[in-house]
């Protein structure tokens, strides 16, 4: 074990980051140039739409990440900070003379110091632990504040929540941000920006003692420093970056309500965060994507969609904990002995009918669901583009048989992906 | 005098019920160091179970067949889903029974729909008690005072009177000792998550007629029950009780008694600006009671972890 | 001349349980001194005493003529103590160099930096390569800590405890569990690193203690019984009858 992991030491530091001395730019002018020309593919305003959310959840989950996956503190509260920060920019666009000396791509700022200083003073008491004593006492304060909503409505405003117009601020170089697009490439800059910051924060002396203190507090504590700083001032920074997510959010919707604030953003924020994985910096990036796809996309064609999601979630945590970047990282070895290829067939076959399996499973769902809650005499469903009668034996028959064949083919063809699987990761010439 | 007697009854009521979730809750937690975010969804499994089980068998079969299947299950989720996330730690522990909360409730959608399931409570306890001054106390409250009691008396009993509560009391302590000694530790493990959510069960059918049957029902009670067993002190059954009732009560006599904030501002020297609707403070001076009822347990235990961060029972921590 | 460190009745109850039962110790500044005792006599609850680890609830403790009592681990360590632990206590999911460096980061200044990249520090990368040349574990730089050999992870142990140039070292049983061969070279190791400064450890092998040692306590029951160079506490007749009667034949 250890003498073929020393063959090529310099190769799990990159993935650990530890020894390098210089940032990779690379992927980061590659992430701006794709923001720079995603408005040129996508160009519906619907899909805009989607992007804008996409960004703001990518910058929320990679705070909220600041804390679980660098932290190891899960809190199941932090939408709070974000929807602070998003109720404070709205009360600074609605202050007219201030508003109209300050350019709207410098708010976020001010929803940053705003999660900031709410973390601040939170932070003083609740990272005194880590842990379930931490989890606890952000909801516990999570739910306090989503509750005083509706009786602090001066600063909330109620039930209905409280508005404002991003156009009245300081024209920037003379744009308003009438336009959706402007909108879009104000929030992509903050993407990047914020990314960016995460990223070298993780990389300072401050960010590594994070990891440190979330790996073994007690031995930190032996090397001089406080765990419960080490925590205070991540969840600060945490906060900060929270509350930059909630002011975007404030600038592209123009409304906070009490939805920003409550448990159930909350608990999305962490679903998004881990789908996409703890342990990598780009995987709270893809749990946003992928997350605000399934929120936007799916739940258009499926009232179920959260019951998907739940599913996925659970299955996740069981079988996956290191989320969707860790199934793409474990296929790093196998990339570096240049067999990657070998698995593709392997690959479509198993994952491909279990693909179509679990299709025919999710069909039944709908066909059950149709089934027992549309309204009387409707029988009609729609489904994958097909329109058929539900209370019918055939598509039964067709989505059960579908189910059955395609996991069933799923399961026949394992052993032989497991055995690729191993083939893939073995150097070539070394004993089996 | 009279009133205050009803409100009593009332929040006792209330706490015997927050009790029976978060006596479970905090028996799982001090056996296996686990916070069962899913807890309150166990209770909500045992309303619709009850329900389902009462439309052709009766609400008495309901109350006995329905935590039964609720421990069951219970049991199952341990077996087969907690044991297998335990090796990587109290975290993913917590996040996967959170996954479990969703995936309930979206169950439950799934089943029942989303609407408010017509189970009432049984015609044989629809008759009014007795009553205090013109307040009518139900039957149906004494009758879930008397279960909650039940409930509470056995418990105690099993785990200070019996051999399989001194093992689980040892257990609580040193999990590798009596490991040691023979016993199978996984299974009295499984045992107490499925008597921990058969418990949160019971709740379910009983706080299921008066409360209501509605998916929405775990969500509302389920942070409080985290708040109560924060306050008592995690894994603290006495802590749990105190807590539980103090929750109670607070929350209901603050709502019976319309106390506001402007009579104590006032009576603390302060003046009440005008014109109030122009003041910055317009909301501090209007609160009431029964407004900030429901986020008292909330205030309460942000205050207990400040001044006594093991809660009030609590002797140790996570 | 003040004692690096300097213990006065120092006393420590478990319930009523009484573990350390008045412990007057003085360490002079550059010595090498050796805890032993049988099991059970509290060099462990000893050392967590001093380092901070749990409170004492009599008695005093000094460091450089400073009271160490109500400081935290962290505020202890940051006045000049470092310690090891029994049991492998290290970061098993960073890298070998990530431990070394975190260790190095609070006393080259860094305290709670967020503005200067960890990779920049040329002095901080030297600083870490040159501990793990000391400690042998150059070729092992860049692997997860936790998939080290026990040897090198106790090897990797007394590197973090150094690393951050503490002047008094204190090392809970070193060679714990090594083999004759592993602990021939921990013993050449600790010799070589605490060069000059002030070693405190508890040891069972009676070849590392009268190999390192240049004084060294009997510790029994909570009170220590004898103090002095290895010649003295060979021969000293209470420490034969209390412990060594054995050990000593062996050597």
């Amino acid at each position: 074990m250890t003498d073929q992991l020393t063959t090529d030491p310099t190769k799990p530091a990159q993935r650990i980051g530890a020894g390098s001395l210089t940032v990779p730019l690379i992927p980061w002018v590659l992430a701006a140039a794709l923001l720079m020309v995603l408005p040129f593919i996508f160009t519906a305003n619907s899909a805009i739409t989607i992007m804008n959310q996409m960004a703001i959840t990518i910058i929320f989950a990679l705070a909220y990440n600041m804390l679980l996956g660098q932290g190891g503190m899960l809190s199941f509260g932090h939408a709070v900070y974000a929807g602070v920060g998003g109720f404070a920019c709205v009360h600074i666009m609605n202050m007219d003379d201030f508003f109209a000396q300050i350019p709207l791509p410098l708010l976020p700022i001010f929803g940053g110091l705003m999660g900031m200083g709410l973390a601040t003073i939170v932070g003083a008491f609740s990272t005194r632990k880590a842990g379930t004593v931490f989890a606890m006492i952000s909801l516990g304060v999570g739910e306090l504040i989503a509750a005083c909503s509706v009786i602090i409505v001066a600063f909330f405003g109620g039930e209905e929540g409280i508005s404002g117009d991003r156009t009245y601020g300081m024209p920037f170089f003379g744009v308003e941000f009438l336009q959706q697009i402007e909108v879009y490439y104000l929030i992509a800059a903050w993407l990047l920006i914020s990314a960016a910051l995460m990223y070298l924060y993780s990389r300072t002396p401050l960010g590594r003692m994070a990891n440190a203190v979330r790996d073994n507090p007690e031995r930190a504590e032996f090397l001089g420093y406080s765990a419960r700083w080490v925590r205070f001032f991540s969840f600060v920074a945490s906060g900060f970056f929270a509350g930059v997510a909630g002011a975007l959010f404030a600038i592209n919707y123009e409304i906070l309500t009490e939805e920003n604030l409550n448990t159930t953003q909350s608990g999305l924020i962490l679903l998004a965060t881990f789908l996409g994985g703890v342990g990598f910096f780009f995987g709270p990036i893809l749990g946003a994507i992928v997350f605000t796809l399934v929120q936007t996309v799916l739940s258009l064609q499926t009232e179920l969609w959260a019951f998907y999601l739940g599913i996925v979630f659970v299955v996740t945590v069981m079988f996956f904990p290191g989320g969707l970047a860790g199934l793409l990282m474990m296929h790093v070895p196998a990339m570096r002995l240049g067999k990657l290829g070998r698995l593709g067939v392997p690959y479509l076959k198993t994952l491909g009918s279990g693909a179509i399996g679990c299709l025919g499973a999710a069909g039944l769902i709908e066909m059950t669901f149709h089934l027992r809650h549309a309204s009387a005499g409707d029988h009609s469903m729609t489904l994958f583009w097909i329109t058929f009668d539900s209370h019918t034996i055939l598509p039964w028959i067709v989505a059960i048989a579908v189910t059955f064949v395609g996991l069933g083919i799923a399961r026949r063809t394992a052993p032989a992906l497991a055995e690729a699987w191993n083939e893939a990761n073995t150097p070539d010439g070394a004993p089996r | 005098m009279d009133l205050i007697l009803v409100n009593l009854i009332d929040g006792l009521v209330t706490g015997l019920l927050l009790f029976m979730l978060s006596a479970g809750l905090t028996l799982i937690f001090s056996m296996m160091g686990v916070l069962n975010f899913a807890h309150a969804s166990f209770y909500m499994l045992g309303a619709y179970f009850a329900f389902q089980i009462s439309l052709y068998l009766g609400f008495w079969m309901g109350l006995l067949i329905a935590p039964l299947v609720v421990g069951v299950l219970g049991a199952g989720v341990e077996r087969y889903g907690l044991r297998r996330v335990h090796q990587y730690g109290h975290v993913p522990e917590l996040i996967f029974t959170f996954g479990l909360a969703l995936l309930i409730e979206e169950l439950v959608q799934f089943i029942w729909g989303k609407n408010q399931m017509p189970y009432a409570t049984p015609e044989i306890l629809q008759f009014t008690a007795f009553s205090i001054a013109g307040n009518s106390i139900p039957a149906y409250k004494i009758f879930m005072i008397f279960i909650s009691i039940a409930i509470f008396i056995g418990l105690l009993y099993v785990l200070t009177r019996t051999r399989v509560g001194m093992i689980i009391q040892a257990a609580l302590t040193y999990p590798k000792t009596v490991e040691a000694l023979g016993h199978n530790v996984p299974l009295i493990f499984m045992g107490v998550f499925g008597v921990g959510t058969a418990l949160a069960g019971v709740a379910g059918v009983i706080a299921g007629p008066v409360l209501g049957t509605f998916p929405g029902m775990a969500f509302v009670l389920g942070s409080i029950v985290f708040v109560t067993i924060v306050i008592g002190g995690l894994g603290s059954l006495w802590g749990a009780l105190v807590a539980s009732l103090l929750i109670g009560w607070i929350t209901t006599f603050s709502k019976a008694y319309n106390l506001r904030m402007e009579d104590l501002l006032t009576w603390l020297g302060f003046t009440k600006p005008e014109p109030i609707w122009d003041s910055a403070w317009r909301d501090l001076w209007s609160i009431t009671s029964p407004q900030i009822a429901d986020i008292l347990p909330y205030i309460l235990m942000v205050l207990i972890l400040i001044f006594r961060p093991y809660g009030l029972f609590g002797k140790r921590d996570a | 001349m003040t004692a690096a460190l300097e213990l006065d009745g120092l006393k420590k109850s478990f319930g009523k349980t009484e573990i350390i039962r008045g412990v007057d110790l003085s360490i002079g500044k550059g010595e090498r001194h050796a805890i032993i005792g049988p099991n059970g006599a509290g060099k462990s609850t000893l050392f967590n005493l001093i380092t901070g680890r749990f409170p004492q609830s009599e008695g005093h403790i000094r460091m450089h003529g400073q009271d160490l009592a109500g400081k935290a681990p962290f505020q202890i360590n940051r006045m000049g103590l470092s310690r090891s632990f029994q049991i492998t206590n290290i970061f098993p999911k960073m890298s070998v160099f990530e431990n070394v460096r975190c260790s190095l980061l609070w006393s080259m200044g860094y305290r709670y930096n967020f503005w200067s990249m960890v990779g920049r520090s040329r002095a901080l990368t030297e600083g870490t390569d040159r501990i793990l040349d000391q400690i042998n574990l150059t070729a092992r730089r860049d692997l997860p800590a936790g998939v080290l050999s026990y040897a090198e992870q106790r090897a990797l142990e007394i590197g973090i405890t150094i690393a951050g140039g503490a002047d008094v070292i204190m090392l809970d049983e070193p060679t714990a569990g090594m083999s004759h061969s592993e602990t021939d070279y921990i013993v050449e190791l600790i010799r070589a690193v605490t060069e000059g400064k002030t070693l405190i450890m508890v040891e069972h092998d009676m070849g590392v203690v009268f190999g390192l040692a240049d004084q060294i306590s009997v510790l029994v029951y909570g009170e220590i019984i004898a103090t002095g160079t290895p010649e003295a506490v060979r021969a000293n007749p209470k420490v034969q009858e209390a412990y060594l009667g054995e050990a000593m034949e062996v050597h």
